[in-house]
């Protein structure tokens, strides 16, 4: 039994589509993050879940059962908000036990449970406090132990971490993975944070336009993009146009790499090559590896890489990427102007539609 | 060092406003000539002034002139206190504008709430309904309070006032709250029902609370409105007891009074009591903007 | 249950009283409007038209362009005065911003009447000014009593939005059309003004639409030269007890003020939508 269960769920506001006969089931203790571009749908379809939004169409199964007549207040699903939506003239303590007061839980159980959900989030000692004396990470804290300590089905997360400056982000993306495994409960993360969504999550929903693009685990996706929406939304991908010939690809410079074919490319198809920037090789290449010759344009570094960024043919732009070790200096190495070889291994590349 | 200096490039809206920016937070000095300006706003705040002290300062005089002030006296308030019929008419004042607060309060509340939460068609009809008793005359709204009185068979008193009272307040209670409820996050609406809470508990335990120093501010205007409140209660008063304006309308009629400037003087006390309540409450609950704020709200007046 | 029948019930308390208790006496005034007194005094329904003919006799037609052109002067004169106040509290306030507008509102929160009778004290036929100066100037019972007393009865509502609208403007916009405009009345007008004009509006409509239905100024500062429209109405309800003629007057002057009205409310809930959306 799928913790939630996706049955060709639409959401139409008026004239557009937000949400477009989406199909998904997600397991029980699964973390599963919905990634894609503001507008794709993501937030509708977790509004859906909560119960905030009703589907125009198709039906959303919460452990088997059907949810449309299920009001939000009745639903075993909780919510962190974005905004983290604390209750202001409540304290800490009162904002975590609301969930369980409407319920009427007994008060000594109350209370232990939610010292239990504050340890949690590592909030111990700040029951007494107002939202408003706490920081943005600390207010986090609450929204997750207030959702959490209800012990939901599942846990619902909107975009939890987009007010956080980047350190901590990483840091709460970190203990976030570990709560989840820690409490073993659903979560169903919504982000437009790639690298966020690939750090933690079990398994991506890339979402463009209210529809599913893939799913798939984090490797799946990035590795095996199923389009080249997927392919460039996550990481970065070079995408090079060309035209299917004689079981390889003939690029625009008239360069020909060989590579797998998907099945439905026949002769003459075209297509876009994706190869990923840390699969290029400059200069020092190995054998068997496709190579095409270049200038490099620009050179950005990064810290830990550098990014050199080789015209092929007018149009026809690389990214690669370099590894700043101690070995290889960036600055000595690649200057702007100078002409380089670069390639990759047949099997990292692959031909999208 | 060069003879040649480029020109600055020449000032276009954006730089000079950037300039400006720098200095942002200090007024413009030497500009419109502020010392005209404010010869004129001292002139200004005498004009306006002037009758204020005036009434003020002679409700302790001595004497019945109001030409010469010929000794601190509190004479007139005692005659004002002494008087029952007086006393009656402040009590009188008090509690209308005091049931007047206290239900317009709860029904603009209750209004505001709809006309944000609720989008429809007839939300929208019945918004610019409230919008209009703000802008009609009193004449008009006392007029047409006593026709619908006495159509009804409904005998004019304190009753009449309040009804009438009520139903010109309910406005004011309306805009200052709806102006409060719309900066109020929809997501934490959404959080409480998600936790738990249905509808009616949300706006009770969460909404309400969050609107509580815009609710109170409005019912403190809604008492200093009602208690000075003249034409209206000129139309829809009885016999007896009559509210405090009406009385000092009758009595300016037959003269000036020494007694009406302590009269006008205790009613500006209580004004400026409720009035400063009103602004100060919110700041008092932690709230970090002013009552003056909490007023106005968004609207232009 | 949706949160559009929820909210929605909420309209219900608020809004039956106002149906009830706002737009009944109004629709009840409409009617009368049409009627005439019998012999006994009393106001009887009927669909004459005979009060609105009254309305242009000699006798009531200047009385109504009397009380136009009076809260017109008031508007007026609210202004000039108004808005340089306000002005100078937006721009050079500073600090004290708060403090100067809590004190020109101040002296709104005595009794409108009192603040009236003020005036009669102070410059009535023995009132102070004419004892201190050993005068015997007639001030009152004329038009400039009246309309002095409209301007001050009514001031605060054209200060307060043209000082909303003055301090909401970007002070640096200033600094920027001096540098652009050169001369202190060129901002003014290319900068300044359009900003507020607005508020300016805001603060017309709401300075007369009180000020045309007035009775209280033209009863206790002026005489009989001064009558007004709301003297008027205020007579045929309490005094000549002719109702009928009384709500004919109410409704003419309700018409005329509709177009200033209805421009207030479509600016305010605009506003309010784009406040509340």
């Amino acid at each position: 039994m799928s913790a939630i269960r996706f049955d060709a769920v639409t959401k139409r506001f008026g004239e557009t589509v937000a949400v477009d006969a989406l199909d998904l089931e997600i397991e029980k203790g699964e973390f599963f993050s919905l990634l894609g571009p503001s507008g794709c749908g993501k937030t509708t379809t977790l509004r859906m879940v909560a119960g905030f939004e009703q589907p125009s169409g198709g039906h959303i199964y919460l452990d088997g059962e059907p949810v449309e007549a299920v009001p939000p207040y009745k639903r075993n699903v909780n919510t962190v908000f974005q905004s983290y939506a604390l209750f202001e003239h409540l304290s800490v303590e009162d904002n975590v036990a609301f969930g369980l007061k409407r319920r009427r839980v007994a008060s000594d159980e109350i209370r232990s449970r939610v010292a239990e959900a504050l340890e949690l989030v590592e909030l111990h000692g700040r029951e007494k406090s107002r939202p408003r004396e706490l920081s943005g990470g600390q207010k986090q804290r609450v929204a997750l132990a207030r959702a959490l300590v209800n012990r939901p089905a599942v846990l619902l997360l909107d975009e939890p971490l987009g007010a956080l400056d980047l350190k901590l982000r990483k840091q709460m993306q970190v203990e976030l993975k570990g709560i989840q495994r820690e409490v073993g409960i659903t979560f169903l993360y919504v982000t437009h944070d790639q690298e966020e969504a690939l750090a933690m999550s079990d398994r991506i929903a890339v979402m463009e336009d209210g529809e599913v693009k893939q799913c798939g685990t984090p490797e799946e996706v990035y590795e095996q993009p199923s389009g080249a929406f997927v392919a460039g939304f996550i990481g970065i991908s070079n995408l090079l146009a060309g035209v299917v010939q004689d079981g390889g690809v003939r690029l625009a410079s008239g360069a020909t790499c060989v590579a797998d074919l998907p099945d439905d490319c026949g002769q003459g198809s075209e297509v876009h090559l994706s190869v990923r920037p840390e699969k290029i090789w400059l200069d020092e290449l190995e054998d068997g590896m496709i190579s095409l010759d270049g200038t490099i344009i620009e050179r950005v570094y990064v810290g830990t890489t550098t990014q050199v960024i080789v015209e092929l043919g007018p149009g026809m732009r690389v990214t690669a990427l370099e590894q700043n070790t101690a070995r290889a200096h960036s600055d000595d190495r690649w200057q702007i102007g100078d002409r380089v070889r670069l390639g990759w291994h047949p099997e990292h590349a692959r031909v999208l539609r | 060092m060069s003879t040649i200096e480029s020109r600055p490039p020449a000032p276009t809206p954006a730089t000079v406003a950037a300039d400006a920016g720098r200095a942002r937070g200090r007024p413009p000095k030497g500009f419109d000539r502020p010392r005209f300006l404010k010869l004129f706003m001292g002139v200004f705040f005498l004009f306006l002034f002037a009758p204020i002290v005036l009434v003020v300062l002679f409700s302790f005089n001595s004497s019945r002139s109001l030409q010469d002030f010929q000794g601190f006296s509190t004479r007139w308030y005692e005659t004002f206190f002494d008087s029952e019929s007086l006393r009656d008419s402040l009590i009188a004042s008090l509690q209308i504008a005091l049931i007047t607060m206290v239900i317009a309060t709860i029904l603009g509340t209750l209004l505001a709430y709809g006309l944000v939460r609720a989008r429809t068609r007839v939300s929208g009809g019945l918004n610019m309904l409230m919008l209009v008793p703000l802008v009609t005359p009193e004449i008009v709204a006392g007029a047409s309070a006593l026709l619908l009185f006495t159509q009804v068979k409904l005998e004019l008193s304190l009753t009449t006032i309040i009804l009438a009272h009520i139903t010109f307040s309910i406005s004011y209670v309306t805009v200052v709250v709806r102006a409060r409820l719309a900066q109020l996050s929809r997501e934490v609406e959404d959080a409480s029902m998600d936790l738990g809470a249905t509808r009616l508990q949300t706006f009770r335990l969460i909404t309400l609370p969050a609107l509580w120093p815009a609710v109170l501010a409005a019912g403190l205007l809604v008492f200093a409105l009602s208690f000075d409140d003249f034409v209206l209660s000129f139309f829809t008063t009885g016999e007896s007891p009559q509210p405090l304006p009406v009385r000092i309308w009758t009595q300016i009629r037959f003269g000036v009074r020494p007694t009406i400037n302590a009269i006008g003087t205790f009613m500006l006390v209580i004004s400026i009591l409720s009035i400063g309540l009103a602004l100060l409450l919110p700041r008092l609950f932690g709230r970090r903007e002013s009552g003056l704020k909490v007023l106005l709200g968004r609207e232009g007046a | 249950m949706t949160e559009k029948r929820f909210a929605s019930l909420f309209l219900v308390p608020g809004g039956v009283w106002l149906l009830l208790l706002f737009v009944t006496p109004l629709v009840f005034l409409l009617a009368i409007s049409f009627g005439y007194t019998d012999d006994l005094g009393e106001a009887i329904y009927s669909t004459r038209l005979g009060n609105y003919e009254r309305l242009v006799d000699p006798d009531y037609l200047p009385v109504l362009f009397r009380s136009v052109g009076f809260a017109f002067a008031a508007v007026a004169l609210c202004l000039l005065i108004g808005y340089p106040v306000a002005y100078y509290i937006a721009i050079f306030g500073g600090r004290w911003k708060n403090v100067l507008i809590a004190l020109v509102v101040l002296p709104f929160f005595v009794n409108y009447l009192i603040r009236t009778y003020a005036w009669i004290a102070m410059l009535g036929d023995d009132g102070l000014v004419n004892g201190l100066l050993n005068t015997d100037v007639r001030f009152l019972n004329t038009p400039y009593a009246v309309i002095g007393g409209l301007v001050y009865g009514f001031l605060a509502f054209m200060i307060l939005p043209v000082y909303a609208a003055l301090d909401r403007m970007d002070p640096s916009l200033i600094e920027a059309g001096k540098d652009l405009y050169g001369g202190p009345w060129q901002t003014f007008r290319h900068v300044t003004w359009p900003h507020t004009i607005q508020g300016v509006l805001a603060g017309s409509v709401l300075v007369f639409l009180p000020a045309v239905g007035d009775f209280v100024s033209a009863s206790l500062l002026g005489g009989p030269g001064e009558v007004m429209v709301g003297n008027l109405i205020q007579q045929q309800f309490q005094a000549s007890d002719n109702w009928p003629f009384g709500a004919a007057l109410t409704v003419a002057m309700m018409a005329f003020l509709m177009i200033f009205m209805l421009l207030y409310l479509r600016a305010a809930a605009r506003e309010t939508r784009e406040a509340t959306a």
